[in-house]
C-alpha cells in the first residue's frame, strides 16, 4: 500500500467573487491519520471535493498515488470518502444503497452485508434511510466508503452527529485502518478530538496553507504562545525584570508563583539570572492544539 | 478489531474496473429499489383505462354507430360521410391504431417524469456525490441513466400496450367491425408509440440535468407538455390568421407534444399535418439535443 500518498499541489478554486482555495499545497502520507483543520469557510470541503474530482480546480492539481482521481482505473477499490453532504435516497434501505455501489463497482452484493456488519448497522439493514438517526447515517456513509476496501480514506467532519460512544468507535476504526498502512485524511473542527486521533495535521485558513506537520511539530512551532510557570521567593523583582520585554504578560498564580506568557523558559531564566532573582521552579506549559489553532488562524476572516 | 480485510465477497470480485453495463444495472437498481416506478405503473394503468374509455366512446358516437336522430338534418350528410370513411379498411385501421395507442397522452407524462427523476433524485437526495465518486466518468453515468430511464419508459409503454391489446379486440367486435390488429398500419403506430415513450424519457432526463431541482424540473416538464401543447396551438392559429399558409399548420409539429401525436397517428393527425416520420424526426431531435446538453452540463459542472 505504498501508493496511497495524496499530493495537493498549487490547488486553486476561484468562485465568482471568492477565492475559496488559494495556491494550496500539502501532502498526506500513508499509514497515518492526517487531520485537516481550518475555520468554517477555510476551503476544507472545496479542497476535498477537488481531490475527488467533484469540483473542477481553477488551477493546480491533486493526485492520489500519483493519479488524478478521474484517471483511477477503479476508484472504489482505491479511495473511499465520506463527505458532509453524502446521503442516500430517503425511501431506499441502507442495504440497497450499498448494493448499488457494489453493483456499479463490480463487487459482489454480499459485500454490502459485510460493511454493514463492520459499522454495526446490520439490525437496520432493511430499514429505509428516512428512519436513520444522524449517527446511523454517518455510519452508513462510512460503510459506503469501505465497500471497496480502499487504501485511502477521506472523511469530511465524520464525527458530526455521533454520540460519545460513536466517536470513540470511529477513532478506534480510523486508527486501526491507519495502522494497516492506509492513508486517512479527516477534516474536522473538533480540535480535542483531533488531538487524540491525528498523527499529522494540516491547517488552512482563507484557502491558504497555514501549517503542516506532526501534531507535536505544529504545537512546538507555536511554543512561544505557551505559558511558563515560575516559582520564586522574589515575585515582585521578577515581574519587574520581565516587564521590559515586549508582549509579556505576567499573572500572579498564588503563593510565590507566576504565570508568564509570550516568552519561552530560556528567556524567563535569562531575565531572572540578570536580575539576580532566585528561581525554584521554571516549567514550560505547552499550548494545546486548540490554542495553537486559534493563534494560527487568528484574524483570518472565516466568512468571506 | 477486525477491519475490512478478510472479505469473502471482495475476494470473489476479481478484476473490476469500469464497465458501462454495470453502471446501467446500478441505475436500474436505483429505480427498482424505491416506490416511484410501481406507483407510475399504477398511474399508467389508470390513464390507459381512462383514455381507452374516452376513445371508445368517441369512436362509437362519432363514426362507428352514431345514434340516429341526434344529428340536425343539415349535418346528416357530413355524418354519413364520416361513417362511410370509418368503415373503409383505411378508416378502420386508423381507429384500431388509435385504440391500440390509448393512454399515450398522459402515459408520456410518466415517461418524462421518470427521466426527470433519475437525474434530479441524485441532487434532491444528495447522492450525486456518491454516484460520481463511484464512477468519475460522468458521460458514462448520464448515458447509463438514459438507458435505465429509457427501459422504464419502455416498460410503461408495454403495460399500456398490453392493456390496449386486451381491450381493443373486445371493443371492435362489440362495434361489429373486424379489423386485423397485426396489419402494418396498426403495428407501426404501436411501435412508434414505443419510440415516443423512449424519447420522452430522454427528454425528461435532459430537463432534469438542465435544472437539477426536482420540483422545478417536474413543473417545467409538465408545463411544457400540457400548457405547451395548448399554447402552441393558439400561437400557430394566430399566425395562421395573419399568414394563411398551410405550412403554418404543418409547422406546429415543432411542439414536442404535437410531434408525438403526429408520429403515432396513421395518415394525417389534422389537415396539413406533416407525415408520421416528421413527427418521429422532430421528437428524436429533441431527445438528442436535450440529452447532449445534459451530458455537456454534467461534465463541466461542480458537484457540491
Amino acid at each position: 500500500m505504498s501508493d496511497g500518498q495524496i499530493v495537493v499541489s498549487d490547488l486553486t478554486k476561484q468562485y465568482r467573487k471568492v477565492r475559496a482555495v488559494d495556491h494550496l499545497s500539502f501532502t498526506v502520507e500513508p499509514g497515518r491519520v492526517t487531520g485537516f483543520l481550518g475555520p468554517n469557510g477555510a476551503g476544507k470541503t472545496t479542497t476535498l471535493r477537488m481531490v475527488l474530482n467533484l469540483v473542477r480546480p481553477t488551477g493546480g492539481t491533486a493526485t492520489i498515488g500519483g493519479h488524478r482521481y478521474a484517471d483511477l482505473h477503479d476508484p472504489v477499490r482505491h479511495v473511499g470518502a465520506v463527505l458532509e453532504a453524502s446521503s442516500a435516497h430517503k425511501g431506499r434501505t441502507g442495504r440497497n444503497h450499498l448494493r448499488i455501489i457494489c453493483q456499479a463497482a463490480g463487487i459482489p452484493k454480499e459485500r454490502a452485508d459485510e460493511v454493514l456488519d463492520l459499522v454495526g448497522l446490520t439490525p437496520a439493514a432493511k430499514r429505509k434511510f428516512r428512519g436513520y438517526s444522524l449517527g446511523m447515517r454517518q455510519r452508513l456513509g462510512i460503510a459506503a466508503a469501505l465497500v471497496g476496501d480502499p487504501h485511502v480514506l477521506i472523511l469530511d467532519e465524520p464525527a458530526n452527529g455521533l454520540d460519545p460512544e460513536g466517536i470513540r468507535w470511529m477513532r478506534d476504526l480510523l486508527k486501526t485502518l491507519a495502522g494497516q498502512g492506509r492513508t486517512i485524511l479527516v477534516s474536522s473542527h473538533l480540535l480535542s478530538e483531533m488531538e487524540l486521533l491525528a498523527d499529522d495535521i494540516v491547517i488552512i485558513a482563507a484557502g491558504k496553507l497555514v501549517r503542516q506537520g506532526t501534531v507535536a511539530q505544529v504545537v512546538d512551532s507555536m511554543a512561544h504562545t505557551g505559558r511558563v510557570r515560575v516559582r520564586t521567593p522574589q515575585p515582585e523583582e521578577l515581574t519587574k525584570a520581565l516587564a521590559t520585554t515586549e508582549n509579556v504578560v505576567v499573572t500572579p498564580n498564588g503563593e510565590g508563583a507566576l504565570v508568564v506568557s509570550g516568552i519561552d523558559t530560556a528567556t524567563v531564566g535569562a531575565a531572572a539570572f540578570r536580575a539576580g532573582v532566585e528561581l525554584h521552579e521554571l516549567v514550560p506549559e505547552r499550548p494545546d492544539l486548540e490554542e495553537v489553532f486559534l493563534e494560527l488562524t487568528k484574524g483570518k476572516a472565516a466568512i468571506r | 478489531m477486525s477491519v475490512t480485510l478478510e472479505s469473502p465477497a471482495l475476494a470473489r470480485a476479481g478484476d473490476s474496473g469500469r464497465s458501462p453495463l454495470r453502471l446501467v444495472r446500478a441505475e436500474i437498481t436505483k429505480i427498482r429499489t424505491t416506490n416511484t416506478w410501481w406507483l407510475f405503473v399504477i398511474g399508467i394503468v389508470l390513464v390507459t383505462a381512462l383514455a381507452f374509455l374516452v376513445n371508445a366512446l368517441g369512436h362509437h358516437y362519432n363514426e362507428l354507430q352514431p345514434p340516429s336522430g341526434s344529428v340536425p338534418a343539415d349535418r346528416q350528410d357530413e355524418v354519413n360521410a364520416a361513417i362511410a370513411e370509418a368503415h373503409t379498411p383505411a378508416g378502420l385501421a386508423k381507429i384500431a391504431a388509435d385504440m391500440m395507442t390509448s393512454g399515450q397522452f398522459f402515459g408520456l407524462l410518466f415517461a418524462m417524469l421518470i427521466g426527470i427523476l433519475v437525474v434530479t433524485n441524485e441532487f434532491f437526495h444528495q447522492t450525486a456525490t456518491t454516484t460520481f465518486m463511484t464512477n468519475p466518468h460522468r458521460t458514462a453515468v448520464i448515458m447509463a441513466k438514459a438507458v435505465a430511464g429509457t427501459l422504464f419508459g419502455a416498460l410503461f409503454w408495454l403495460v399500456s400496450t398490453v392493456l390496449d391489446l386486451a381491450a381493443t379486440p373486445i371493443y371492435l367486435s362489440s362495434q361489429h367491425v373486424s379489423v386485423s390488429l397485426t396489419q402494418w398500419t396498426v403495428v407501426r403506430s404501436v411501435l412508434l408509440n414505443l419510440l415516443a415513450f423512449v424519447v420522452w424519457a430522454i427528454f425528461g432526463l435532459g430537463i432534469g440535468t438542465l435544472l437539477r431541482s426536482q420540483i422545478g424540473s417536474v413543473i417545467t416538464g409538465m408545463a411544457l407538455y400540457l400548457v405547451g401543447f395548448a399554447a402552441v396551438l393558439i400561437v400557430f392559429n394566430l399566425i395562421y390568421a395573419a399568414y394563411p399558409h398551410a405550412w403554418v399548420h404543418t409547422a406546429q409539429v415543432i411542439a414536442p407534444a404535437v410531434a408525438s401525436s403526429v408520429m403515432i397517428t396513421p395518415g394525417r393527425l389534422y389537415p396539413d399535418a406533416p407525415p408520421q416520420w416528421v413527427g418521429a424526426a422532430v421528437l428524436t431531435g429533441y431527445a438528442v439535443v436535450t440529452g447532449g446538453i445534459g451530458i455537456w452540463l454534467t461534465r463541466r459542472r461542480d458537484i457540491s
